[in-house]
């Protein structure tokens, strides 16, 4: 017995340390629309709720009317549309080293993920049954449709990986298609603004819903240039105006007038010597 | 016995590591950002956060506005912001479905629906492949030393004077200056564009005529996108640069030339290293009779970077360093300089326009490369240049902004001719397209 309680013991202590170090939060379900459904890892199906933690290899799923918002430790977000399926495969963000990874994998449905600290530093990827998609810095719409899989960019470095080789998308609005994991990825160009603007809202609440959280009437916020908000339009993506430092032409004249009054301009000569005295005839 | 101690320690590590009650979990992170995780329909506490994170983060934020956009998706002044984030972050059409869905909401206001319209006007343009943009300025500007020279009654030491019809007088002028952006977008997924620049001034002095100037400035070449799985908004551009410009109302200046720059993002920040060669020439004119001397080339090295500071405090900053090849040996100069312009927007009013208030600084040094024996046969010249400023724009109506600036300049010299001070004040309607 004594022989036999030096083994199962440990035994036992380790498996329970494993059990709940594979349910660690990694994120908060912020907003949940009905019906929209978790499994932990080991555990079983139960309707989501706002506030749910969640979990490292949970399983997210909508119904056709169910939307989500998952927020990440690292700040990154995923707006989850309805009929949906996801699972975290990977989550490890360690905020004082401000590192880690993150893998996810979406088998149906849509999703936006804006990115946080993890695809900042490397690559967050979700994993579709057509490719990869290695998002950094940025923010992505994904969408696995029956002729195959979407993506948007909306900002950052999208690296899209499957069996036929490697696609960046490198500007915001642009997207493709890969159709199979051994299928050419498809050059969508740009994206038509309506298309965005369709599935912008196709991940969030619609009218009459409330994602789960009640009493969100009025949002009191400043405007433009209040400390919250810079004014885009005063931003530099704006046309240079006659203060800015570049493409200045009245610097670049005063410059032409600094020079053509120092060097252009002829100095006034010295006045001529003195005459010499007139010599005395009568010497 | 002891093999208990090993179990019971993992067992309680284990549960200290694992369960993470919500006390713990999200210890390290920020703490409104925390509130989020742990009480995500505290609603205030997520509006605080998101009302902060755009200075640091344009992300977070919006993943944060979006959040509260699920709680309630009438809101117009929620999907505005988001509007304005995207904006910020490039993805226009993102922009562009938030404003547009914020003008069908009815708690819309007049002045939100008036600045959500001319974001919409800005992003159509953008989205456009042949984009224009630009302003076109005019206004009045007082130098206390419109020569930019020294003081009436400085000798040279050549044994001559500086000729006092350019030296330190004060005068009025009307100016006019605009600035056009021309780009035409491929359309393809590298980014490449075809840019042209034009900028040009022209001033009209009240009295001091030999002071009137004018100067259009021309840069176009092809913008070639690089594609990078680590840098973002990588690209290169050659260019020709030409210039032409008058001076006491007669031809005097023009140049031709190239530049090559290259643009990369740092994070936020915007960085567009260049290099510049141009041949200058000059034309004698009666006041200027040696104008001709500074013909050459004139090459640039440099470095401009923008970005955001804090909040809706930004910087842009330019270095660089210059050698100039005149014909006459002692006008042949290096040069080194540096200025900085922190625009700040803010909304005395609160009616959701900004202003802008700009403080700028910078440093010139230029070291000539032999005496000029008509100034001062044993000295080679060097000038030191210090000015500071501040500017104002104050949105006036719609595209229209009132702008105000009040400058200083001082040029410290071994060569006495070559002090000067100005301090000058410059205000006047601009209109940007």
């Amino acid at each position: 017995m004594r022989h036999l309680s030096r083994f199962i013991v440990p035994l036992i202590g380790a498996a329970l340390a494993a059990a709940p170090a594979s349910a660690q939060q990694v994120g908060t379900a912020t907003a949940v629309n009905p019906q929209s459904e978790s499994t932990p890892p080991g555990g079983s199906t139960a309707p989501l709720v706002v506030g749910a933690h969640i979990v490292h290899k949970e399983q997210i799923h909508t119904t056709p009317s169910g939307t989500v918002q998952l927020l990440f430790t690292d700040k990154s977000s995923m707006s989850i549309g309805p009929n949906a399926s996801i699972v975290i495969d990977e989550y490890v963000y360690d905020p004082n080293a401000q590192s880690g990874h993150m893998a996810v994998s979406l088998t149906k449905g849509a999703l936006r993920f804006v990115g946080g600290q993890l695809s900042h530093v490397g690559e967050a990827v979700i994993t579709t049954s057509a490719a990869t998609i290695g998002i950094r810095g940025g923010t992505t719409t994904v969408i696995v449709e029956p002729n195959g899989v979407k993506v948007i960019n909306h900002f950052g470095i999208i690296k899209i990986t499957n069996g036929t080789g490697t696609f960046l998308l490198t500007r915001s609005e642009f997207g493709a298609l890969i159709k199979s994991w051994n299928t050419a990825i498809l050059d969508l160009g740009r994206i038509p603004p309506n298309e965005v603007a369709y599935y912008q809202a196709f991940a969030m609440s619609h009218p009459g819903e409330n994602g789960g959280v009640l009493g969100f009437h009025s949002a009191q916020i400043s405007h433009c240039g209040t400390g919250q908000v810079q004014d885009p339009l005063h931003g530099t993506n704006c046309a240079q105006t006659f203060w800015s430092p570049t493409d200045n032409a009245a610097y670049d004249a005063s410059q032409i007038l600094g020079n053509a009054t120092n060097f252009g301009s002829s100095p006034i000569p010295p006045p001529p010597p003195p005459p010499p005295p007139p010599r005395n005839p009568n010497r | 016995m002891s093999a208990f101690v090993p179990a019971a320690f993992a067992v309680c590590s284990a549960a200290t590591a694992g369960a993470q009650p919500a006390t713990t979990f999200g210890q390290n992170l920020d703490p409104l950002f925390q509130g989020i995780l742990t009480r995500p329909s505290d609603f205030n506490n997520a509006l605080q956060y998101a009302a902060l994170a755009p200075s640091t983060d344009i992300e977070s934020a919006i993943s944060t506005y979006e959040q509260l956009l699920f709680y309630n998706p009438n809101l117009a002044s929620v999907r505005f912001e988001l509007g304005v984030l995207y904006y910020r972050l490039g993805s226009y059409e993102m922009a562009r479905g938030y404003f547009a869905s914020a003008l069908k909401m009815k708690d819309m206001t007049p002045a939100l629906r008036e600045r959500t319209e001319e974001l919409i006007a800005a992003i159509d343009k953008k989205l456009q492949p042949d984009q224009f943009s630009g302003f076109v300025q005019t206004g009045f500007r007082y130098q206390t030393n419109t020569a930019l020279g020294p003081g009436p009654q400085t000798v040279l030491a050549s044994g001559g004077a500086f000729n006092p019809r350019f030296a330190k007088q004060s005068d009025w002028n009307w100016f006019g200056a605009f600035g056009v952006s021309y780009i035409h977008d491929f359309e393809n997924q590298r980014g490449d564009t075809f840019e042209v620049n034009a900028v040009g001034y022209d001033a009209q002095q009240f009295k001091l005529h030999q002071f009137d100037i004018g100067l259009v400035e021309l840069r176009a070449g092809p913008r070639f996108g690089i594609q990078s799985e680590f840098i973002n908004g990588l690209s290169f551009k050659p260019y020709v640069i030409a210039s032409g410009g008058q001076l006491a109302d007669a031809p005097y200046y023009g140049s031709a030339g190239g530049g090559f720059t290259v643009h990369a993002n740092a994070g936020q920040v915007a960085l567009d290293p260049y290099v510049e060669v141009v041949r200058q020439t000059f034309r004698n004119l009666t006041l200027y009779p040696l104008a001709s001397r500074m013909n050459g080339t004139l090459e640039t090295v440099g470095l401009q970077a923008s970005g955001p500071v804090y909040s809706s405090l930004s910087f842009q900053s330019r270095a660089s360093f210059a050698h100039a090849d005149a014909s006459f040996t002692p006008y042949s100069y290096d040069s080194w300089a540096a200025d900085i312009w922190l625009p700040w927007n803010f909304s005395p009013l609160g009616d959701g326009r900004s202003w802008t208030l700009i403080p700028t600084a910078g440093v010139s040094w230029w070291q000539y490369k032999a005496p000029d024996p008509t100034i001062d046969p044993t000295v080679t010249p060097n000038i030191l240049e210090w000015r500071v400023g501040l500017g104002l724009e104050v949105p006036i109506w719609r595209l229209l902004y009132l702008g105000t600036l009040v400058q200083y300049r001082a040029d410290q010299s071994n060569i006495p001719a070559f002090t000067m001070r100005d301090f000058s004040v410059t205000a006047g309607p601009t209109l940007r397209f």
